[in-house]
């Protein structure tokens, strides 16, 4: 493991976090392109599980978030729990992109994002945590050293 | 990081708006902010230069998505001017905006502009 990051659910915790994912994939010579997808990925998840996770257990003033990152070969595996309301974010319907732009739907748009990048996507629900386990290809440097 | 917006002055029914930095969660709400007073009906074209846009999230797409209904409501229409990667990556995605709407620089999307003030003119037999 690269590294495991826990830290309380509220939108100011979200950017330290991904501040901190940033340095280390920078560390681990991970490309822009790889970096921004993991702090679109971590915002996007944050974000629902903030707005949407429900009230804490009893005794927590805010839901846990936690991600966990790996690399094996060519892959980079994030894993992402939370600790609110049981959602599977596969779940979700797919936006409709051929809409008028009138009639298009201004949600929903994050996880369909995430399941574009993805390259494998999975989620359970542990314990008392959502779980989301997303791989993305690392993109192989072409001419860059 | 956060979000850095600058107004241009005002163009014949046009507006320029130069946003930099990250638009996501925790920025979206000063770009709705900024662009809530520019959405008259006189406006049509909102230019949004990004080319010092380094990051956006689908908040950033909401935003841009409440620009275009507001305006599509009376015709006008959000232009995009030179996205950087992450950002053409993200729109291409989600089609956040047409492909004809996006241009390489400012001097394309005044050349449009400029042309459709022309076909405004000519084609206005009132005044």
């Amino acid at each position: 493991m690269l590294i495991r990051l826990i830290v309380p659910g509220e939108y100011a915790r979200v950017e330290d976090l991904n501040a901190s994912l940033e340095a280390v994939l920078n560390r681990h010579g991970m490309a822009r392109a790889i970096r921004d997808d993991v702090r679109l990925i971590v915002e996007e998840l944050a974000s629902n599980a903030i707005d949407y996770g429900g009230e804490p257990a009893a005794g927590t003033a805010q839901h846990e978030l936690s991600v966990d990152i790996s690399i094996e070969g060519d892959l980079l595996h994030l894993e992402f729990r939370d600790t609110g309301a049981p959602f599977d974010p596969l779940s979700a319907p797919e936006p409709d992109l051929d809409a008028e732009i009138q009639d298009r739907a201004i949600g929903g748009l994050g996880v369909y994002l995430i399941r574009q990048l993805a390259h494998r996507i999975t989620y359970q629900r542990i314990d008392a945590s959502n779980v989301l386990r997303v791989s993305l290809r690392i993109p192989q440097p072409e001419s860059e050293p | 990081m956060s979000l850095e917006i600058t107004l241009l002055p005002p163009g014949q029914g046009s507006q320029r708006v130069t946003v930099a930095g990250r638009l996501d969660t925790h920025t979206y709400e000063d770009l709705d902010e900024a662009l809530a007073p520019l959405m008259t009906p006189q406006l049509h074209s909102l230019v949004l230069d990004l080319s010092q846009l380094e990051y956006i999230s689908s908040a950033g797409i909401r935003s841009i998505f409440k620009a275009r209904k507001t305006l599509a409501a009376h015709g006008g229409k959000v232009l995009v001017v030179n996205p950087q990667p992450q950002i053409q990556k993200v729109f291409d995605v989600v089609k956040a905006v047409p492909l004809n709407d996006i241009f390489g620089s400012t001097a394309e999307a005044d050349a449009y502009l400029d042309a459709m003030q022309r076909k405004v003119l000519q084609g206005d037999d009132s005044d």
